[in-house]
């Protein structure tokens, strides 16, 4: 039945009226940092490989993560994760565990063997990095990956610093620092152990024979506390207790043990010696809310038994009947402007006395500038660099504990990380960059809560205190499957596109392109409403001025 | 996050002249792209029918035939029993009106195709008001609204369609919001399989009328979902009640916080307004419960 159509009938679609012309506002897809990805020392792409641990594509995800730090499975259990203090899910319910799900990532990888693609290219130019701690490591796996030849020098008979020799096996079991770090030398690093340089000669002839030196030695002596004598047997040094328990070679001391300071340090010694079997009493200056320690390692150091007395300060140890007597006063303590600074004022009619077989000062630890006198310019008690981590002397780059104040892993992980990016740029004749700041971050009004209901956190299992006490296992445990899925599915995923399609659906003028990997808005029909912009969950589409039509 | 699952398959296009963010053209995106190509409209005068387009230009892919506003459903009923007379049985009439045509000037047409249970798809888009011709009341316009003829806000309550839809036992009565595309599709894609009198009431939050800001008509659409001023339903045969979203909200506050049809409300009357969807809430979960499909 082929009737005839009159020509009265023939319509044209609404196609050809331009609506584009009515708008002031054109959408606008970009990236925007996360608050996580600005806070975090090595500015991972944390929304990037949640989103890939939401769509259980591990292997992804642990891609997404290596590119800025090769050690998740360390930083999953160690790091002080400044990202989820940014964290813009914070405002709306809790926070993302973002550190627990880094571990959970980095564990897969150990379990399966995943190793680190070898470099693309191989590159003549020979780099000299010493110190085999996080800084170190870092840096030579960023250089490697880069193709670059790196020669790693360290003191000691292992690598992995403070890793090694510091953090106790409670809090990061050895095996996986050494999954961690054999990944790295793998690569093709060569290791030089037991092989110290010495002093600033040591290190000039280095410079020479290479074409460009980073110095990531720690900070490696243990801060002495005033009047106190340290050649008395009953005096250990924190450092050296540490690196003997983690060695499994405990240091012989008393039963009762005296631990001062107040920072995450003095809570590893006094939790290692509860694991030997002491009585532990922590004396800090600090009051107990002020306590530098991370407020979990404090908790869990209650747990254990550990007694606090916070606020307060020694003044004098002398021999007593069956061991010492600590001369102790209350104090009071006034924070100062930057972190670490503070006055303290002793009460006098607040005094009392402590008993002890041992002392263990753990004040913290400085940075040996001594070591490169002549050489090397400091920066108070750190070896002086510029926003680049070049040090005076041309070619000789520095970071880590040694060239600053921020002591943690993953800052040490972010700055050779950054020293490499420089040094790969210094050798191959390239201007300086100009610093690594990540600009704007997304911020909380932009995510359309809508799209995520209120879900509790996920928090990892930790083991019970009295298995905690019976030896050196790991005190936390890892995110269940199911758990790191929901935990995964938490986050906003700010300022990066998910790919909801909800930009393109919500449109009421279908002026939004689905592309390969992205979308294109069609200026022709775009009335610049901004309903995309409103529906996108994530922040990811924004409206910028565009009064062209 | 439920991701939003339909294809879009070009049935309505770009260049249409709904005001940039309009939900009456969003929902006529997801509703024209659900039903298909095999189908003839009826469009009775009414935003709907700017937005489909006047001659010579079409934003929509299947016929339009554009009636008077007072027989949206009767025109839909003679074009589905031509389609029929042709051996067409299967296309669908899907028949597109505002609340002025359906609430008020289109009610006896309505009424009278519901009762002959004429197999059409009857699309409410409820913007509560009169709102191409410049926003006057109609018998949807809610208690206490502003429009161009209610300027102190409207003294009476919003009639209840539902219920008189409801007393007509069709096959299917649902609402849908631009605010929950899936469930739209889902209820447009049940409707079409049914045959008999289906009708689908969209609420339209209007930007000039109801005074919601360009890029809020998605959200405030969400907002009465959620405050519970427009539930999500379902109703089978007049008597079986289904909510699809059976949660609400406590406070109505931030709904009408969108609208400037509200700005003149003072805390009494926000307090008569939340306490009239409570009762009407609790009224509705009484008829869920009391549904025969649930107490066989
Ligand atoms: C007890 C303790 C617990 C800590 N816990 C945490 C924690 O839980 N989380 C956290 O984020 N941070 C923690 N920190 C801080 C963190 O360990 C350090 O900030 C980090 O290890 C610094 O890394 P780095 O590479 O600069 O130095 P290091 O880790 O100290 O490594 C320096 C390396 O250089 C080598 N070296 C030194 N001098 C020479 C030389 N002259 N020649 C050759 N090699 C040399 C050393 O042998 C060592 O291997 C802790 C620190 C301590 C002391
Ligand atoms: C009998 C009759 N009266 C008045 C009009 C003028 N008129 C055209 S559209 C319209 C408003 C219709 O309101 P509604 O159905 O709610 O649709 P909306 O414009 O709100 O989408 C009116 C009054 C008409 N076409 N026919
Ligand atoms: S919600 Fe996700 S992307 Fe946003 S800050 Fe938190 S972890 Fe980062
Ligand atoms: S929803 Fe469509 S019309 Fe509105 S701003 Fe976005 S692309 Fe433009
Ligand atoms: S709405 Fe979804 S797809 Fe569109 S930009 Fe936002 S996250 Fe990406
Ligand atoms: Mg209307």
């Amino acid at each position: 039945m082929n009737v005839q159509q009159s020509p009265l009938w023939t319509t044209q679609t609404s196609g050809a009226r331009l609506t584009g012309t009515w708008r002031s506002a054109l959408p606008d897809y970009r990236f925007t940092p996360s608050p996580c990805l600005a806070a975090c020392p090595v500015n991972g792409r944390i929304a990037e490989w949640i989103g890939k641990i939401g769509k259980e594509d591990i292997r992804g995800a642990w891609e997404t993560l290596i590119d800025n730090n090769p050690f998740p499975a360390i930083a999953g259990r160690i790091c002080h994760h400044p990202c989820q203090s940014a964290c813009n899910r914070q405002y709306h319910d809790e926070t993302v565990s973002i550190c627990a799900l880094e571990r959970y990532v980095g564990d897969a990888a150990l379990a399966e063997g995943w190793r680190f693609n070898p470099p693309a290219e191989e590159r003549g130019e020979r780099i000299a990095v010493i110190g085999g701690g996080p800084a170190g490591l870092s840096a030579a796996y960023q250089l490697r990956r880069r193709g670059f030849q790196v020669t790693l020098f360290d003191a000691k008979p292992k690598l992995g610093g403070l890793l090694r020799y510091g953090i106790p096996d409670y809090r990061l079991d050895k095996n996986i620092v050494d999954g961690e770090i054999e990944r790295i030398v793998d690569l093709g690093v060569e290791v030089r152990l037991n092989a110290e340089i010495a002093d600033a000669a040591a290190l000039k002839k280095l410079r020479d024979a290479y074409d460009a030196v980073y110095l990531a030695t720690g900070a490696t002596s243990s801060k002495k506390l005033p009047g106190l004598d340290y050649n008395a047997p009953w005096v250990v040094d924190s450092a050296d207790f540490l690196a003997a328990a983690n060695a499994g070679n405990p240091v012989a001391t008393g039963e009762r043990l005296v631990v001062i300071g107040g920072g995450s340090a003095a809570m590893d010694v006094a939790r290692t010696a509860r694991r030997l079997g002491k009585r532990v009493t922590v004396l800090s200056l600090e009051p107990e809310d002020k306590l530098p320690a991370q407020r979990v390692e404090v908790d869990e150091a209650i747990e254990e038994d550990v007694v606090f007395v916070c606020g307060a300060m020694m003044r004098a140890v002398r021999p007593a009947a069956g061991g010492l007597a600590l001369d102790c006063a209350r104090v009071e303590f006034t924070p100062g402007k930057k972190r670490g600074e503070f006055a303290i004022t002793p009460l006098e009619n607040a005094t009392f006395t402590l008993e002890a077989d041992a002392i263990i000062p753990s004040i913290g630890q400085n940075a040996d500038v001594e070591r490169w006198r002549g050489l090397l310019g400091v920066a108070g008690p750190v070896i002086g660099t510029d926003g680049v981590w070049r040090t005076s002397v041309a070619g000789i780059f520095a970071g880590g504990d040694v060239a600053s104040m921020d002591r943690f892993v993953t800052q040490a992980v972010g700055m050779g990380k950054e020293a490499a990016v420089e040094i790969a740029r210094f050798v191959m004749g390239e201007t300086a960059g100009s610093g690594f700041d990540v600009g704007p971050t997304l911020p909380f009004l932009e995510i359309n809560t809508h799209y995520y209901p209120k879900a509790a956190r996920h928090v990892p299992a930790t083991a019970a205190v009295g298995e905690r006490l019976q030896g050196f296992g790991e005190v936390q445990e890892r995110l269940a499957a199911e758990a790191a899925l929901a935990e995964a599915q938490r986050c906003f995923s700010c300022g990066n596109c998910i790919f909801c399609d909800n930009c393109y659906f919500y449109c009421p003028d279908m002026a939004i392109t689905k592309l390969e990997g992205g979308y294109e808005v069609k200026s022709d029909y775009c009335k610049g409403c901004g309903l995309c912009v409103e529906e996108c969950p994530t922040g990811s589409v924004r409206m910028r001025e565009d009064t062209q039509g | 996050m439920e991701l939003i699952s339909y294809q879009d398959e070009g049935q309505f296009v770009s260049g249409h002249v709904a005001c940039g963010g309009c939900a009456e053209a969003l929902a006529m995106r997801v509703i024209l792209n659900t039903v298909g190509s095999d189908a003839i409209g009826v469009v009775s005068p009414s935003c709907s029918a700017v937005i489909c387009g006047g001659y010579p230009m079409s934003a929509v892919k299947i016929p339009m035939f554009h009636t008077t506003l007072e027989s949206a459903a009767a025109s839909a009923s003679g074009v589905k029993r031509a389609l029929v007379a042709q051996n067409k049985p299967d296309t669908t009439v899907l028949c597109f009106a505002g609340d002025g045509g359906t609430y008020d000037i289109g009610l006896q047409a309505l009424s009278s195709a519901a009762e002959r249970n004429e197999d059409i798809l009857y699309i409410c888009f409820d913007n509560e008001g009169y709102m191409n011709t410049g926003g006057q009341k109609s018998s949807s316009t809610p208690l206490d609204a502003v429009t161009g003829s209610t300027p102190a806000g409207k003294t009476t309550r919003k009639k209840n369609l539902i219920e008189i839809l409801a007393a007509h036992r069709i096959p299917y009565i649902a609402t849908a919001s631009p605010s929950h595309i899936n469930d739209m599709r889902a209820k447009i894609e049940k409707a079409k399989a049914i045959r008999g009198t289906k009708v689908i009431i969209v609420l339209i939050p209007c930007l000039p009328g109801w005074g919601v800001a360009d890029n809020a008509a998605v959200r405030t659409a969400r907002k009465a979902v959620e405050a519970g001023v427009f539930p999500l339903l379902e109703i089978e045969d007049g008597v079986n009640y289904r909510l699809s979203v059976s949660e609400k909200g406590d406070s109505i506050e931030s709904y009408l916080k969108e609208q400037k049809r509200y700005r003149h409300l003072d805390a009494d009357h926000i307090a008569r307004l939340q306490a009239e969807t409570d009762f009407e809430w609790r009224r509705l979960q009484q008829r869920v419960a009391d549904s025969p499909a649930r107490n066989p």
